[in-house]
């Protein structure tokens, strides 16, 4: 039987990134949170992830105080340099953004704990969201199980979904969903030894239209990655770790992963289908990669769950302090959410048809290799500090100039 | 560039063709390059040095008509032709087992001689060539193939718009000096041997099968290497080449197009000098 015995502000189901940075947030405003995770293991960690932070999430992160103990922990604030075949586009030091590489194997220990000591924070791990509760005609919580079969009702005035790319929560709430085929599969591992040429910073290649990329890490491991097209995806079935390391050493300017040893598995992913899901619905919202699941390949995954995190708790709580309907709040959500990241998101799931550049991606990439304003404007972009609309205009225009004066160099 | 490449002329099949050559000369086992279309002995020349530098002998010549060799009155010009030639000159030459490195034309070439010299192949780098299985010639080869059609184009051909053509298939483009070097060989007569070379090849997949059984049994060292963007041999033929040549390490370079030499020559020269290691063959000579 199925007991009500607790009723929450919010009820958040997925105690990974986005899960975690919305309890703190709720919970530093006073507010009762549940939060719900599926795995029993405190330092459960997301395994096939690149861990790679992009700057856009930043501040975010800092705002939670969570920057400083990841600098503890040895996380690395990497630039990237994205090798293209007109040269690597580097924006100078002193204006390139800084993401944050930290092995999900420190990180998500680290932010669950720093959640579960929120005053008013329950974690409650090894509970599984069985459905979810509904009220006059919204969404208000969800009945939880555990492994030896107990059910609990969580009640609450927000009911939030941080449970990832296959969310659950999504599915039971029914939110319109967008979903785009990815052309390309993904397969990395850590190794240790001999550091690639731009350590600490990350390098990528944009191999045209295959992608590879270097992230040196804590502890001085580096997490080596290849995503190519799936023409490509037997040989990595069929030998993960010599096909991951024979990619990566065939590239132009390759990095040391041969002479490095590997440590832990070769992760895989096949299946990178990007959704996009209407973040609100009523009494509900979504975080992290339950919102948007985007192309792994431009590291934006981690960066975005501490962002909509932060999103959601400033639009919902002047809702929950009671000073307007919950529905405002959620609304504000919602939009704040699309201004954000709907226009990376067009443009990214454009690329994952792993198509090569078009016309313009080259004349960008191109001018970015050759100048450094060029790149400091894609670095911005890539880094997701700004959005298309306010990248294109001042990345064509100069890249036109960049190459035009280049071609009469010649 | 490379001081560590000796070049002279090599008289055999009755002409006398360029030779390239590094590491010692008297060596019965040798790195055997065979160009392409268009191609010549200079398309080798750094990883002739190369082999020559980790204590292998290595040669490569110009084919008749290709580079600056003139074939002699009465040659056959198809791949059976070219394949007698490559005997001959291993036979001038003294080698008696080779390990081959086979671009583009060359790779239906250096079969043949091996299916004729299947114990003397003690290994084989295929680069954007092998066993073509179902092939179907590129667009430019059908028009080379065509009576007439093929004539006009090989006359109106000029510098400007071979380097253009050429370019356009690339991903990232060729060395200029590498473009200009295979046009200054495409001479009127290389145009001519083009011509009769894919004419007498109706079917260039045609002996892949009896290839493959016979060059499989013998599980010959391989290494194929292709460029993913290659606009003429598709890289999806990079690993059919484990058909013929079980257990072959094969590389599929991300940027490359036909000639991975020339766009990539350091990942080139590092796979070629890592496999020769590999195939071990005759333990370079103690110095002094």
């Amino acid at each position: 039987m199925p007991t009500t015995d607790s009723s929450y502000d919010a009820v958040i189901v997925g105690a990974s990134l986005a899960g975690c940075a919305t309890a703190i947030q709720l919970g530093r405003a006073g507010h009762r949170v549940a939060l719900v995770e599926k795995q029993p293991d405190p330092q459960a960690f997301k395994r096939t992830c690149s861990h790679f932070i992009q700057a856009s999430g930043v501040p975010a992160i800092e705002r939670l105080g969570l920057l400083e103990p990841i600098e503890a922990a040895g996380g690395q604030r990497p630039r990237v340099h994205a090798w293209s075949q007109w040269g690597w586009v580097e924006a100078p030091p002193e204006q390139a953004a800084r993401g944050i590489n930290l092995r999900r194997e420190v990180l998500d220990p680290m932010v669950r704990s720093t959640a579960a000591a929120t005053p008013g924070v329950d974690l409650m791990l090894g509970w599984s969201a069985e459905r979810l509760l509904c009220e006059n005609g919204s969404f208000a919580g969800v009945a939880v199980r555990n492994p030896d079969g107990k059910e609990r009702e969580l009640r609450a005035r927000l009911t939030v979904g941080a449970d990832g790319r296959d969310s659950r929560i999504a599915e039971l709430s029914e939110v319109p969903v967008k979903t785009s085929p990815n052309a390309r599969f993904a397969y990395g591992a850590y190794f240790e030894g001999a550091a690639p040429a731009h350590a600490p910073d990350a390098s990528v290649w944009f191999l045209d239209p295959q992608w590879a990329a270097a992230f040196p890490t804590d502890t001085d491991l580096t997490f080596y990655a290849a995503m190519p097209t799936k023409e490509r995806l037997p040989e990595f079935k069929r030998d993960p770790e010599g096909a991951l390391v024979k990619f990566l050493a065939d590239v132009p300017e390759a990095p040391p992963i041969r002479e490095g040893r590997r440590v832990g598995p070769v992760l895989g992913k096949v299946d990178m289908t990007n959704r996009m899901r209407r973040p609100t619905a009523p009494g509900l919202a979504l975080v992290g990669d339950a919102a948007t699941a985007a192309d792994p390949l431009f590291g934006v995954g981690c960066g975005w769950a501490f962002q909509s995190a932060e999103w959601l708790s400033d639009a919902v709580l002047p809702a929950l302090a009671g000073e307007q309907p919950l529905d405002k709040g959620l609304d504000r959500y919602r939009r704040r959410h699309a201004k954000g990241l709907r226009g990376h998101t067009f443009f990214m799931h454009e690329y994952s048809k792993g198509r090569r550049f078009n016309p313009m991606e080259r004349m960008m990439f191109a001018a970015a290799a050759r100048d450094d304003k060029a790149a400091t404007i894609l670095d911005s972009y890539a880094t997701r500090q700004i959005g298309p609309a306010r990248m294109f205009p001042r990345a064509l225009t100069r890249a036109i100039s960049v190459n035009a004066r280049h071609a009469l160099a010649r | 560039m490379s001081a560590a490449v000796e070049r002279r002329t090599l008289l055999a099949g009755g002409t006398r063709t360029r030779l390239v050559q590094a590491g010692p000369a008297d060596a019965t086992e040798a790195v055997v390059f065979v160009h392409g279309n268009p191609g010549s002995a200079d398309d080798w020349e750094r990883l002739a040095a190369a082999a020559g530098a980790a204590g292998r002998r290595a040669v490569a010549f110009d084919l008749p008509d290709f580079g600056e060799t003139i074939a002699p009155d009465g040659f056959g010009h198809t791949p059976f032709g070219y394949a007698e030639f490559v005997a001959e000159a291993l036979e001038e030459l003294g080698i008696e087992r080779a390990q081959l490195v086979l671009h583009d034309f060359g790779g239906p070439i250096g079969l043949i001689w091996a299916m004729g010299h299947p114990d003397a192949l003690a290994g084989i780098v295929l680069i954007d060539t092998g066993v073509l299985p179902g092939y179907t010639w590129h667009t430019l080869a059908r028009i080379w193939r065509t009576p007439v059609l093929g004539e006009i184009f090989q006359a109106i051909t000029n510098r400007g718009g071979y380097r253009f053509a050429l370019n356009r298939n690339e991903p990232r483009g060729l060395p200029r000096e590498f473009v200009e070097t295979m046009y200054d060989h495409y001479d009127r007569r290389t145009r001519r041997a083009v011509l009769k070379l894919y004419r007498a090849t109706p079917d260039p997949g045609g002996m892949s099968e009896n290839l493959i059984g016979l060059l499989a049994p013998r599980r010959i060292p391989a290494l194929v290497i292709w460029g993913e963007h290659d606009a003429y041999l598709p890289a999806s033929y990079a690993h059919e080449q484990e058909r013929a040549f079980p257990g072959a390490d094969v590389h599929v370079l991300a940027t490359s197009g036909h000639w991975p030499f020339a766009d990539a020559p350091e990942t080139v020269e590092r796979l070629l000098v890592e496999f020769l290691a590999r195939v071990g063959a005759t333990a370079p000579e103690p110095a002094g």
